[in-house]
C-alpha cells in the first residue's frame, strides 16, 4: 500500500540476477540497517501518536463545550416549552368558559342560563299578548254593551216624547174641560213634570254613557296599539341566540379540542427536551472513554520511545530520517478529507511543531460553528 | 287572513298572515266552533304564512275557551315563520301541534 514491501526489498537485494535461497541468513549490515529503518519509522509513528493525542484533546474540549452549549441552550428551551405548556393550559381554561366575579362559568352553563332567561322572556311576551288579546276582546264585548244602553236610551227617549206628548194634550184636553178638568190638568201638569225630569235624567245619562263610549274607545285605540307591537322579531331573537349560543359551544369545544392537542405536544416537547438533556449530559462519559483513549496512546508512545532509545544503543551509526516515510506520512495525509486537519498533521509530524495545548484550544461554540464542507 | 271552515265538520284551515287586525272574524270563529258539539278541534296551518305575537295570544285564548267546553284544540302542519315561531315559543307543550 504504502510502497514498503518493493522499497525494503530493493534495499535488501543485492544486485546480483541470481535469486538468493528463499531462508538465507540477513547480514549485520543489513540488520542494522532495517533496525534504524524501524527506529525512523517508531520515530514517525510517535508523531502521528502525539498528533493524535492532540487531535483527541482537542475534539474532546470542543465537544465538551459544545455539549455544555447545547446543554445550556436546552435548559432554556425546557423553561420555555414550561412556560409554553402553562401558558397552553390557561388558553384552555379561557376556551372552556369566563370568568365573571372570580366565578369560572363554562360557555355551556352561560349558554344554559341565557335560554333559561329567554325562555323566561318569551313566557311573559305569551302572556302578555294572550292578556293584551283577552282585554281586547272583553273591551269589544264591553263596547257591544254600551250600544245596547245606547239603543235603550233611545227606546227611553222615544218613551218620553210620547209621555210629553201624552200630557200636552191632556193638558189641551182639560182646558177644552174648564172646571171639570181642574183636576186632570194637575196631573197632566205633573205627567210632564215628570217627563221632563225624565228627559233631563236621559240627557244626563247620554252624557254620562257618551263618556263611557269615548273611555272604551280610548282603551280599546291604547290596547290595539299595545296589542298590535309585533313582537315575534323578539321572540325570534331566541332562535338567533340560541344559533349564536350553539356555535360559540360548538367553537368553543374544537378550541378546547386544539388546546388539549397542544397542550399533549408541549407535555412531549418538554419530555423530549428534557431527555435530549439528559442524553447531553451522557457527554461526560464520551469525555472519560477518549481520556483512556489518549491514555493507552500514550503509554504505546512511552513503550515506542523506551523501545526506540534501547534499540538505537545498540547500533553503531545513528539513526537518520528516510524519505520513505515522509512519502508514507503523505499517502495516509492523502486520505484526510478536512483541510484544517490535515495542515494541523503536516506541521506536526512532517514540519516537527509542537501540538496546541488542549486547553488553550477549546474554543467557544460560536467558533466551532462553522462546518466545513467538502 | 283567511278562514275557511268546512260545514261538515272537517278541519278548518288558515292562510295568510294572522295579526292583531283577524281578531274579530277569529274570535267570531272561536265562538261558533265550540257553540257546535264534537271533542277536538283541528285547524290547518299549512297555507298560513306569518303569524305574530297576537295571533299566538289569540290561539292561547283559544286554547282556554276549547279547556273550558272540554274540548281540544289541534294545530296541523304548521310551516314557514309560524313552525319556527311554534318551536321557540315551544307551543308543542301546550297545544297539540300535528306535522
Amino acid at each position: 500500500m504504502f510502497g514498503w514491501k518493493q522499497s525494503n526489498a530493493a534495499a535488501a537485494k543485492p544486485p546480483s540476477p541470481e535469486p538468493s535461497p528463499a531462508l538465507a541468513p540477513v547480514a549485520p549490515s543489513q540488520q542494522d540497517e532495517l533496525m534504524r529503518r524501524w527506529i525512523a519509522f517508531a520515530g514517525m509513528q510517535q508523531r502521528v501518536i502525539r498528533t493524535l493525542v492532540s487531535e483527541i484533546q482537542q475534539t474532546s474540549a470542543v465537544v465538551e463545550t459544545e455539549a455544555d452549549s447545547l446543554s445550556s441552550r436546552f435548559q432554556r428551551l425546557a423553561v420555555c416549552a414550561g412556560q409554553q405548556t402553562e401558558r397552553v393550559e390557561s388558553l384552555s381554561k379561557l376556551a372552556m368558559g369566563i370568568e365573571v366575579d372570580g366565578e369560572a362559568i363554562a360557555i355551556d352553563r352561560i349558554a344554559g342560563l341565557l335560554e333559561e332567561t329567554l325562555s323566561d322572556v318569551v313566557e311573559k311576551i305569551l302572556l302578555l299578548s294572550k292578556d293584551a288579546m283577552s282585554m281586547v276582546y272583553a273591551l269589544s264585548e264591553l263596547n257591544g254593551n254600551v250600544n245596547r244602553v245606547d239603543s235603550c236610551m233611545e227606546e227611553l227617549n222615544k218613551i218620553n216624547r210620547v209621555t210629553n206628548m201624552l200630557a200636552l194634550n191632556a193638558r189641551i184636553e182639560a182646558e177644552r174641560a174648564g172646571t171639570a178638568g181642574a183636576a186632570f190638568r194637575v196631573v197632566a201638569g205633573e205627567v210632564r213634570e215628570l217627563s221632563s225630569a225624565t228627559q233631563r235624567l236621559s240627557v244626563d245619562m247620554a252624557t254620562e254613557l257618551h263618556a263611557v263610549t269615548q273611555g272604551i274607545e280610548n282603551g280599546h285605540e291604547t290596547l290595539q296599539r299595545v296589542a298590535t307591537i309585533d313582537m315575534s322579531q323578539n321572540l325570534m331573537a331566541k332562535d338567533r341566540l340560541e344559533l349564536l349560543m350553539n356555535a360559540l359551544i360548538e367553537r368553543g369545544g374544537n378550541l378546547t379540542e386544539v388546546v388539549n392537542e397542544a397542550m399533549k405536544e408541549a407535555e412531549v416537547i418538554s419530555a423530549d427536551v428534557a431527555g435530549m438533556i439528559t442524553g447531553i449530559q451522557f457527554q461526560d462519559r464520551t469525555r472519560q472513554r477518549l481520556e483512556h483513549v489518549v491514555d493507552t496512546l500514550r503509554v504505546v508512545d512511552e513503550a515506542l520511545d523506551e523501545l526506540k532509545t534501547t534499540t538505537a544503543d545498540v547500533l553503531d551509526e545513528p539513526v537518520v530520517e528516510t524519505t520513505i516515510d515522509n512519502e508514507w506520512v503523505k499517502t495516509l495525509l492523502d486520505r484526510f478529507t478536512l483541510g484544517e486537519l490535515r495542515s494541523r498533521f503536516v506541521a506536526q509530524i512532517l514540519e516537527g511543531k509542537q501540538p496546541a495545548d488542549p486547553s488553550e484550544t477549546e474554543a467557544s461554540p460560536s467558533q466551532t460553528g462553522t462546518i466545513e464542507l467538502f | 287572513m283567511q278562514i275557511h271552515m268546512d260545514n261538515a265538520g272537517g278541519p278548518i284551515a288558515m292562510s295568510g298572515e294572522f295579526t292583531f287586525s283577524d281578531h274579530v272574524p277569529f274570535k267570531q270563529m272561536v265562538t261558533e266552533i265550540f257553540a257546535a258539539p264534537g271533542r277536538s278541534v283541528v285547524i290547518d296551518l299549512s297555507k298560513l304564512d306569518f303569524i305574530d305575537s297576537a295571533g299566538l295570544g289569540m290561539l292561547l285564548l283559544a286554547r282556554d275557551e276549547a279547556k273550558k267546553n272540554h274540548r281540544e284544540l289541534i294545530l296541523r302542519r304548521p310551516s314557514g315563520q309560524v313552525k319556527r315561531m311554534f318551536a321557540v315559543t315551544k307551543f308543542n307543550t301546550l297545544f297539540t301541534v300535528e306535522e
